[in-house]
């Protein structure tokens, strides 16, 4: 069988991949049922909140509860400038204003995960949930009291910018970025402070730079997600990034398998869809869904794909099978 | 054994509570040496190495490598100016590969950062092959290199030794902290440790401090050795002075041991 | 001075329900270190069981005796009691052997179940707490009251703190307890029954849960299926902030949360109150972690 894909240089692969994308998001995406739409798009925003707690989670064995705080930084920041500076850049520029907007939602969600990480991560296990969990909190409140971004009534008017090219790119962007991250020697720096943190100080690795680079890692494209969930909704507020929120998250990366990329991937795109799919018994869904939660965490407590990577998976089914 | 120290410790003392744990200690280390540090249980061996190598700050005295003052710097700076070591309970990666617990221990040799990481260029594709080249060198120093793909606990206890000694082999060391390495060996593998911990000393120029209870062991490769009993050094000297040592055979007849066939 | 005076006096009342509940967060931390999400709900269906008391068998009407009140407690503290086993038994139990993260996750899923499973139960819509005793203020110093519901959450809390106490430190049990807690290896080999003991804490942790809900709902009548959410948060942080695993400390810590978030409600801005404990968590955790109370756990290198 051929090499396919993998001969080919990657920029090549990247290019070819985005134009399939643009045109898809153009010319097929309208075609789509708007219901499915949805449901690709958040599928999309969740696989990059996934993705990004896993880094920190997951690879580097942080115990972060806070990620919605993360993604209301972004989500918001990314929000006033579109509305604050955008309009001076005019029309022609919107989708200029857009990438900016994006990029100034990860960057101020990153310098927030620099500034909770450095003193968070002196904390160990527990502590450390509750700290991000606190300050997962403290953002939402002080978020709510700030008029500027719509306080209690919610932050309106945001321009509808996001659609389904923004988002795969960002996933595509996301999972290449984390992929890399890890097989590489500051992957394994993560994955050493992950599994033993004080043989990982005492083999040379700076664990504190490590751990609180991962916060800002995963901060920047919790940030990112947020943006683009802004401007898709064209509306925020902050009930939509409360501790539940932020415990969807873990669920998806712990169901995924902490630790495996694809994993959250599924997890994601699972967990997008169930609430969908249990429409159907309304009143019993969440009861369904905690039931199932439980029950996952006892019978499969690593996860659908515990720490290993799809590509991995198959690669061993197809040896298997030789 | 002229010369400058290679590490020294000044009247080392480090308290924890109410417990004074070691009291004003005093020995030097020099270029080359093979040192044997013993004593009955508790008496503050792995304390030393831990203060060594930065996990602990001392509550006084002083700390020198190289006749630089290291005392309370943090354990990854003290690794980068040549201090390894390994632990009592073997403290692998469990998750990881046995070839990438050696390719964690280049860490601070790797020069490419994160966006040549992430964009994949050309000097970090190099730089991988390098440091994956050299860790399989040393593990096949150890014999381990055909076990390169496997998990690091799914090894056997006394090749999860020899691996723990490769990965602190990786940072290149001056001074190599052994703590335990013979516990749990059968007496071949013992004898096969000595013969690997006295050709990596050559190969790789370096001093050597190692902890163990194992008296053959210790007596067989150790040049000078010294004693700790109760947090103080109560003896110190070549190998048979120190056994015959009455100070010394008092403070281990005080506590029953396993390894009386000696 | 008077309206401080009063503030604290109403802070102390609502310190004693925090008490009560981070009782329960901090006996399951110091034996398990397991961060019990699920207690909140735990309190919330100890309200929901009062209510129902008073309701079906008219336990603590006004008319009763005290032995009626005292069996409404009763009710309620031996009916969550019981829940807070079968959580343990059915869910906790399996959990355990895994990864803490897991056990927190199960919890969190055990919570989800309660607070929805009462929304199918109860329903959605909030219901009232009959009035059974009328609220009196009386008047200590001048301008400052304090009123006999206030009394009530007092009077009670005390007597269960104290109670508690008795059991930890005069009871063969409450010394089993202790052992487990600082090292649960070492107590089973010294011939405790630790899968007991671990019971015998969720029992009571969830009895004092629901006592805290019936006196709750006696004075603040309106009781719904999502209100150990908040109430809940605030005694845990009341629990770290104590030091999280010490009994002393989450009395201590539930006082302080109270009298803090009745001040700053009343002197900074009621819109803050709730924001409170979440800063005071911050604060405790950046600078001692292990709170006024706690003990560090060492790690051996």
């Amino acid at each position: 069988m051929s090499r396919g894909l993998r001969s080919l240089p990657p920029t090549v692969v990247w290019i070819a991949g985005i134009v399939a994308l643009w045109l898809t998001d153009r010319y097929l995406a309208p075609e789509v049922n708007p219901y499915l739409m949805r449901i690709l798009i958040l599928s999309g925003i969740n696989i990059v909140l996934a993705v990004s707690l896993n880094l920190i989670n997951g690879h580097t064995g942080q115990f972060s509860l806070g990620h919605a705080g993360f993604m209301a930084v972004g989500g918001y920041s990314a929000a006033a400038f579109s509305v604050y500076a955008g309009p001076a850049l005019g029309d022609s520029l919107a989708t200029a204003s857009f990438v900016l907007a994006l990029l100034v939602g990860a960057g101020v969600a990153a310098v927030s995960g620099f500034l909770i990480g450095i003193p968070t991560l002196r904390l160990r296990g527990d502590y450390l949930a509750i700290a991000t969990l606190g300050f997962g909190e403290i953002i939402r409140v002080l978020i709510l009291n700030l008029d500027s971004l719509g306080g209690a009534r919610g932050f309106t008017n945001i321009p509808s910018h996001t659609n389904l090219f923004w988002v795969y790119l960002a996933v595509a962007g996301c999972v290449a970025f984390h992929a890399n991250l890890i097989a590489s020697r500051h992957g394994r720096a993560l994955l050493a402070i992950r599994d033993d943190e004080t043989a990982a100080e005492a083999m040379g690795v700076p664990t504190t730079r490590y751990k609180v680079g991962s916060f800002v890692i995963g901060a920047a494209f919790a940030g990112l997600a947020g943006g683009l969930f802004g401007h898709y909704l064209m509306y925020l507020h902050t009930n939509s990034f409360t501790f539940m929120k932020s415990f969807e998250i873990v669920i998806m990366v712990v169901l995924g398998g902490m630790g495996s990329i694809s994993g959250s991937i599924g997890a994601a795109i699972t967990l997008t869809i169930l609430p969908e799919a249990l429409r159907g018994v309304r009143e019993y869904r969440m009861v369904i869904y905690s039931l199932l939660l439980i029950v996952l965490m006892i019978l499969r407590p690593q996860g659908i794909f515990g720490t290993r990577e799809l590509p991995d998976l198959l690669r061993s089914w197809r040896r298997r099978s030789a | 054994m002229t010369g400058a120290a290679l590490l020294s410790l000044e009247k080392v003392s480090i308290r924890f509570g109410g417990l004074k744990a070691l009291a004003d200690v005093d020995f030097a280390l020099y270029p080359g040496e093979l040192v044997g540090l013993i004593g009955p249980n508790g008496a503050g061996k792995t304390t030393v190495f831990n203060l060594v190598t930065g996990v602990y700050r001392p509550t006084s005295g002083r700390i020198l490598f190289r006749s630089h003052p290291i005392a309370g710097r943090a354990p990854h700076a003290i690794a980068g100016l040549g201090i390894s070591r390994t632990f009592q309970n073997v403290r692998l990666f469990p998750r990881m590969s046995v070839l990438d617990n050696v390719r964690v221990g280049f860490h601070r040799e790797g020069r490419v950062g994160l966006f040549g990481s992430i964009l994949r260029t050309p000097r970090f594709h190099d730089e991988e092959t390098s440091l994956e080249t050299r860790a399989y060198e040393l593990l096949s120093i150890f014999s381990l290199d055909g076990f390169a793909g496997a998990n690091a606990t799914d090894l056997p206890y006394g090749h999860q030794r020899r691996l723990e000694i490769a990965r602190a082999l990786a940072l290149s060391p001056s001074l190599l902290l052994l703590d335990e390495p013979a516990a749990g060996m059968n007496p071949h593998e013992t004898e096969e440790l000595m013969a690997t911990i006295r050709r990596v000393r050559s190969r790789f120029d370096l001093t050597i401090l190692l902890v163990e209870h194992d008296m053959r062991f210790v007596m067989g490769i150790c040049e000078r050795i010294v004693v700790l009993d109760h947090g103080a050094k109560i003896g110190e000297g070549a190998p048979a002075a120190v056994k015959a040592d009455p100070k010394v055979i008092a403070a281990y007849l005080g506590e029953e041991t396993t390894d009386a066939a000696s | 001075m008077q309206e401080f005076l009063q503030q604290i006096v109403n802070g102390v009342s609502w310190g004693g329900i925090y008490a009560l509940i981070a009782l329960g967060y901090t006996m399951v931390y110091g034996i398990l270190r397991l961060i019990n999400f699920a207690h909140g709900d735990v309190f919330m269906v100890g309200a929901y069981l009062g209510f129902y008391a008073v309701h079906w068998f008219g336990l603590g009407r006004a008319s009763g005796s005290a032995g009626s009140f005292l069996a409404l407690f009763a009710f309620a503290m031996i009916g969550c009691a019981l829940l807070g086993v079968v959580i343990e038994r059915s869910v906790y139990k399996p959990v355990r052997r895994h990864s803490r993260l897991n056990a927190l996750i199960t919890a969190i899923g055990v919570s989800l179940l309660l607070e929805n499973g009462a929304i199918l139960l109860f329903g959605p819509d909030p219901k009232f707490f009959p009035q059974v005793i009328e609220s009196r203020p009386m008047r200590i110093v001048s301008g400052v009251v304090v009123t006999n519901h206030q009394l009530l959450v007092l009077i009670a809390s005390c007597l269960l703190m104290v109670g508690l106490q008795a059991i930890i430190h005069r009871t063969k049990t409450g010394r089993a307890m202790r052992a487990v807690s600082f090292n649960r290896d070492a107590a089973s080999l010294m011939g405790i029954n630790v899968d007991r003991i671990i019971i015998f804490t969720f029992a009571i942790g969830s009895a004092l849960a629901a006592a805290a809900a019936v006196l709750v709902g006696l004075t603040n009548p309106k009781i719904e299926p999502l209100m150990g959410l908040l109430p809940g948060l605030k005694a845990f942080v009341a629990a770290v902030l104590g030091g999280i695993g010490s009994i002393p400390g989450a009395m201590i810590g539930g006082l302080l949360m109270g009298i803090a978030e009745t001040l700053v409600a009343g002197y900074v801005s009621s819109t803050l109150r709730d924001a409170i404990a979440f800063a005071l968590l911050i604060v405790i955790l950046l600078v001692k972690p292990t709170g006024l109370m706690g003990r560090a756990g060492d790690e051996k290198v």
